[in-house]
């Protein structure tokens, strides 16, 4: 009777041996003793040795295969028996569902000890001067957190500098580096009524001071990082817009079956640039320059970043794989992901992570525009308004639709030929759409 | 374990008898007069001015302890101070024969052994060396104290060079051998070969057997002494050493020119007492500390009884017995019979011990009676024997003043110098050969299997595909500290390494697998189970002046060598003054899966004793440049590896392990991931389960989570920690250790300090629980687990939305188990 011989299980730790040679080939005579195959863990090595008489019939695996444990390995047995019920199938089916968490999770307890609050809360709250009074506590156990004082810093709820010495969280400090101690803030309460506050100055009258929201500030540390820690310049050129024009009407036209009907400019845009990018020649601008200007590192895919403009400011989430994608897909995920910015429901996953850029103000009308990079990516690709344009061709004024393309890139990360070569690329894939389609 | 020993179960299973031979018990009855055509004059008559200078010494210290003054000169000494008045001749005897190369350590009472073989060494070296010695000595400051009197010869000042450093050490005065920082029971001189005298009992055992090891493998003359008390005996790690020193291999295996049995003498200075027990007739079972040798080895350890109340015999016993360490046969142990007339130490009233019987021996007084067989052979006169005397007590006096003289012998001044003894607790060096020899190994470095199995692998552990590189193919963290460790082992021949089962079987984890084709026996050897003596002899050959790589298979052991580690490998450069470093890497390995007594972390201990240097890789890349460093380091470190991922491959470095030599330095943590809304900070294998909780974070939450891993615990690098913290406001520690006590509530308490205003929640310590590691199927519920990581966020710092919670983070449940002790 035929005999599966296992690939042995070593130790309670090894999940697979590496078959190292075989020592018999299927057909071989095989005597109790005689070594079938050698293996080897990450540990040491073993020799199998037969422990029946009989012919080996089948070897499910090669010489330098990673083997898991307990899988069958070969089969020994009489010539006629057939070895195949004994081939290693696919994994068996995990079996067991998983298991219905249940732990029941403690009420938060209410307090009557007055508000907690985090020291960072109490920090920013006394850096910032919101008002801690009306802090809605988000933290354990009723505890006012950090960001429960910048909720109320974003909805400006803020006191000015002159009422600031009034305010309970405003008890100066006599502990150690001014820290605010119980004893200040009791005191604090002790005190006489304050005075009115201080008229404002003058120039206060004629202006007013809001303190930026959080993303305001986001958006500003990048731009700020982005212009102070780069070489950043910009090269225009501007591409017959005349074929993807045409495109657009035929698909807005037949493409209802194919989901393309609602294909825009931009997206023939998105999908000439990840195209375009996916092209070695132009890996420079689709790369991060990283380790302070030390290394680049260059991507395999194209991971296209699209800014995007909500009410709460600038966002710009992430196409991944934009080079394998269809137009049509493209187009799909484009629509999503604005539509997820502008319901702020965008995951911070979808929002990193980009290759490159591309910004487009062509529905704004701007026809040029200097694009600021996203650090630490090397380029960005502003896209203009479609405007007509005039050329002389075979002796004639010929008007055409144009679109305007400025292209930032990070002068440390690549020269001025290659990011001009891009361009001229990019025109070309765009002016010959059908074709790039084709591809 | 050895293939070349073929274990003949006929020879094992036949009958017969082992045979004993008799153990000599006071063989040597000579006086001067028998001997007194063996020596010179000189030699006979400074045999009783050498017994004299200690009986004087320690003398003036009893009288300072017991009556405040000394000659009339008051003066406090309020530390320790074990005596020994009585056991001048066993000193002197066992000193005559050694010399400068061969070194004893000792125990606590060890004031007349520094003294005797100090007062042998100047004796045999010349008077250049010993100038060359006394001005090397901490820049000359402790002969400046004693040059300002005049001296007529080199010798009469290396007496006052030895009896001064000596009294200032004890006096925890700077000038004193150890800048006072040993004090009396600690105070050595390695230029005599004084070695470190030890305050825990039988502690030179294993360090003695260490030295000794060194003088071997290192083909470096002399012998080693342990001067043990009968006491010691009673000591587990004694007894491992007595066994090791004559372990069957270094006979049967040990290639031609390293073979036989090490040259140590255990020297049981038998004074019948340990502290106030009565080792014959109560606490011991021996009736003899002779008969333990025949318990070790077939030539019975050489034992013998010598009588230590005549320095002759000691003399005559002692020359027989080097001559046969030199050649091989040791080791051997001595049973030198002996008496302490005073108590333990000043505060004993000798309460378990009659009148009569201190008499008896007084008696007897091995000096008075050496003195009248001087008088009785002819070799001096009483006028003779006076005038030594009066000189011995003159040169005391001289010296007892200076070392209390607070202008020639201040003490550390650690309100000028509050960083005095914190720049001694590291010697932080970098010393690629404690030799200059050529490195004993078997083949070139590119003809190892292993080696040439390691380039066939990956380097880093993430395939071209994103997905992690099969495990039999990946470059892992057991090949990264392999590379470091055999890099070592090609440039500095000293390096030794040694465990339970490394050779052969390649370590129990396969770390050293590839080792011992590259290595001979006497640098690769499989220990016995002998944790102390393991660590200990570590400790003996890194003072020698090599460098030792030792392991514990399982954490869990370091108990069984805790003194050794605790007390010894810790403390021994700072208790010298950095005269000594330590060069010692102990891997330790901690387990999983194994139940209670095979998988505990057990790191915050080590982080606790002051002198330790911590390190606890969870990758490839560091555990290699991590081991790099330990190795080519002078100080002692604990070096934990975690069974869990010896096969894990690099994730992390760039361009996966360097086939280079990189070293990285200790106290550089590592931002394995970068994040902004909460600190996660780990110590050893936990970092891949808070990675996993990390991910469940930026998915499930949108928040990201900077997860920093410790690498090593002492040093420890705050300020990365510090400068996360003040980003994300929010710190989670986590380790494999038990929660109470563990360094993860170390950190937590400490930023808590040092961050106070960042913090927007208190930092969270997410640890195993407080109970026994139970079975492997049930291990989930005692180590930390990414779902803990949530929960502890969730219920202490912010809560997650829509989180169910597996654990309880209540405070009541918290409060629970406090009142429980779990």
């Amino acid at each position: 009777m035929a005999v599966a011989v296992i690939m042995p299980r070593q130790g309670n730790t090894v999940e697979s041996c590496i078959i190292t040679s075989w020592h018999k080939k299927p057909g071989d005579k095989v005597a109790p003793g005689e070594i079938l195959f050698s293996y080897e863990t990450d540990k040491a090595a073993f020799d199998e040795e037969a422990k029946v008489e009989g012919t080996l019939l089948a070897a499910f695996f090669e010489e330098g295969d990673d083997v898991p444990c307990l899988t069958n390995v070969c089969v020994v047995g009489q010539p006629g028996e057939d070895a195949e019920p004994f081939r290693p199938g696919a994994p068996k089916a995990d079996t067991a569902g998983p298991a219905e968490a249940s732990a029941p999770t403690a009420p938060a307890q209410a307090i009557s000890d007055g508000t907690r609050i985090s020291p960072r809360a109490r920090a920013l709250a006394a850096s910032s001067g919101a008002d801690l009074s009306r802090a809605v506590p988000t933290g354990p156990e009723g505890r006012v957190i950090a960001r429960d004082v910048q909720a109320l810093i974003d909805a400006g709820l803020v006191a000015t500098p002159a009422a600031r010495g009034t305010a309970a969280f405003g008890a100066e400090g006599t502990g150690l580096g001014g820290r605010v101690t119980l004893a200040d803030l009791a005191r604090t309460a002790e005190a006489p009524a304050p005075q009115a506050a201080v008229p404002a100055a003058p120039e206060e009258a004629d202006s007013y001071v809001e303190p930026l929201s959080h993303m305001r500030k986001v958006i500003a540390k990048s731009m700020t990082l982005s212009l102070s820690a780069m070489a950043q310049l910009t090269h225009n050129i501007s591409f017959d817009a005349t074929e993807i024009r045409r495109m657009r009407a035929l698909f807005k036209e037949k493409g209802e079956p194919f989901g393309l009907s609602r294909v825009s400019i931009n997206d023939i845009v998105l999908y000439a640039v990840a195209r375009t990018l996916a092209n070695p020649a132009h890996r420079a601008l689709n790369a991060n320059l990283i380790d302070d200007g030390k290394s680049m590192r260059y991507f395999r895919a194209v991971h296209l970043g699209m800014a995007v403009d909500t009410d709460r400011g600038l966002m710009v989430p992430t196409i991944f794989h934009a080079e394998k994608l269809s137009l049509a897909q493209i187009s799909a995920e484009a629509k999503r992901l604005a539509k997820a910015c502008r319901e702020g429901k965008i995951g911070p996953a979808e929002l990193r992570g980009a290759s490159f850029t591309v910004s487009n103000l062509g529905s704004l009308g701007i026809e040029s525009f200097t694009p600021v990079v996203n650090p630490p990516q090397t380029g960005i690709l502003g896209v203009c308004a479609m405007k007509d344009a005039v050329r002389m061709r075979d002796g004639q004024i010929e008007v055409y639709p144009s679109v305007n393309l400025s292209l930032t890139y990070d002068h440390r990360a690549l020269d001025g030929s290659p990011a001009s070569r891009f361009l001229l690329d990019l025109k070309a894939n765009l002016e010959n759409f059908a074709l790039l389609l084709a591809l | 374990m050895s293939k070349q020993l073929y274990i003949d179960p006929s020879a094992v299973r036949a009958p017969g008898s082992i045979h004993f031979e008799d153990i000599p018990v006071n063989r040597y009855q000579k006086t001067v007069r028998d001997e007194a055509g063996n020596f010179t004059k000189e030699q006979l008559v400074n045999i009783y001015r050498d017994m004299l200078t200690l009986r004087e010494f320690e003398t003036m210290i009893n009288l300072i302890k017991t009556t405040g003054e000394y000659e009339g000169i008051a003066y406090n000494h309020p530390g320790p101070a074990h005596l020994s008045m009585g056991q001048e001749a066993a000193a002197v005897g066992e000193a005559f024969h050694l010399d400068v190369d061969d070194y004893i350590f000792g125990s606590h009472r060890a004031h007349s052994d520094i003294l005797a073989k100090g007062l042998s060494a100047i004796e045999k070296l010349s008077d250049e060396r010993l100038l060359g010695i006394m001005r090397g000595f901490l820049g000359g400051a402790t002969l400046a104290a004693v040059e300002r009197q005049p001296h007529d010869t080199v010798k009469d000042l290396a007496i006052d060079f030895l009896l001064y450093g000596a009294m200032a050490e004890i006096f925890a005065r700077e000038t004193g051998f150890n800048r006072g920082l040993g004090g009396s029971m600690h105070t050595f001189f390695t230029p005599f070969g004084i070695y470190p005298n030890n305050a825990i009992v039988g502690g030179s055992g294993a360090i003695a057997l260490g030295a000794a090891l060194y003088k071997r493998v290192n083909r470096q003359p002399g012998i080693v002494v342990a001067n043990i008390g009968d006491g010691a005996l009673g000591r587990g790690p004694v007894l491992e050493a007595l066994n090791m020193a004559g372990m069957g291999q270094l006979t049967e295996l040990w290639p031609d020119g390293m073979k036989g049995g090490l040259p140590v003498m255990f020297n049981i200075v038998n004074n019948q007492y340990g502290m106030g027990g009565q080792t014959v007739g109560e606490t011991m079972a021996y009736d003899a500390p002779a008969r333990l040798g025949a318990g070790f080895n077939p030539n019975q350890m050489l034992a013998e009884r010598v009588d230590g109340f005549n320095p002759l015999a000691v003399i005559e016993a002692y020359g027989r017995k080097k001559k046969l360490l030199l050649e091989g046969k040791g080791p051997a142990l001595l049973d030198v019979v002996t008496y302490r007339f005073a108590g333990h130490s000043p505060s004993d009233s000798s309460s378990y011990r009659t009148k009569e019987e201190i008499a008896a021996w007084e008696a007897q007084d091995p000096i008075a009676e050496y003195r009248r067989q001087l008088i009785e052979a002819g070799v001096a006169t009483e006028a003779e024997c006076d005038e030594i005397a009066e000189r011995v007590k003159r040169t005391n006096l001289r010296n007892f003043k200076l070392s209390i003289d607070e202008s020639v012998s201040p003490r550390m001044d650690l309100v000028k110098n509050p960083d005095a003894i914190a720049d001694l607790m590291f010697t932080n060096g970098h010393v690629e050969a404690f030799s200059d020899a050529q490195p004993e190994v078997n083949m070139p470095l590119q003809d190892n299997p292993r080696v040439q199995a390691i380039a066939r692998k990956e380097r880093f552990g993430i395939g071209k595909d994103g997905k992690p590189v099969s495990k039999n193919k990946v470059y892992q963290l057991r090949d990264g500290l392999f590379e470091a460790i055999i890099d070592r082992f090609y440039k500095d021949p000293t390096l030794v390494a040694y465990g339970e089962d490394v050779r052969d079987w390649g370590g129990a984890f396969a770390v050293y697998r590839g080792l011992t084709e590259a290595l001979p026996y006497h640098r690769l050897f499989n220990a016995p189970i002998s944790e102390s003596a393991i660590v200990g002899s570590a400790v003996g050959y890194a003072m020698a002046g090599g460098r030792a790589l030792v392991e514990l298979m399982y954490c869990d052991f370091l108990g069984c060598a805790g003194d050794e580690v605790f007390n010894q490998m810790a403390k021994w450069q700072a208790m010298s003054a950095d005269v000594i470093k330590m060069p010692v890497v102990l891997r330790v390995s901690v387990g999983s899966k194994y139940g209670a007594q095979h998988s505990q972390d057990w790191t915050s201990l080590t982080a606790h004793i002051p002198g330790l240097k911590i390190a606890f890789p969870a990758t490839p890349y560091d555990a290699k440049g991590l081991m790099a460093s330990a190795l080519v380091g002078t100080d002692p470190v604990v070096f934990f590896e975690s069974q869990r991922i010896y096969d894990v491959g690099e994730q992390f470095h760039e361009g996966g392990v360097p086939a280079d030599y990189y070293e990285i330095p200790f106290g550089k943590a590592d931002v394995k991931r970068a994040g902004k809304d909460v600190t996660i900070v780990t110590f050893g294998a936990v970092l891949y389960r808070a990675l996993k909780a990390a991910d469940e974070l930026s998915e499930k939450y949108g928040m990201e989570a900077e997860v920093i891993d410790a690498r090593t615990l002492v040093p420890f690098d705050y300020e990365t920690v510090l400068e996360s913290v003040h980003k994300t406001g929010r710190l989670v520690v986590v380790t494999d250790a038990c929660e109470r006590n563990s360094f993860a509530s170390e950190v937590a308490r400490q930023v808590t300090e040092l961050a106070f205003d960042d913090l927007d929640a208190p930092p969270v310590v997410v640890a195993s629980r407080n109970w026994i590691t139970p079975a492997h199927e049930l291990e989930e519920a005692f180590f930390p687990q990414p779902s803990w990581i949530l929960d502890a966020i969730d219920a202490k710092i912010v809560p997650l939305k829509g989180h169910v919670r597996t654990t309880n983070q209540t405070r009541g449940e918290k409060l629970r188990n406090e009142r429980r002790g779990v």
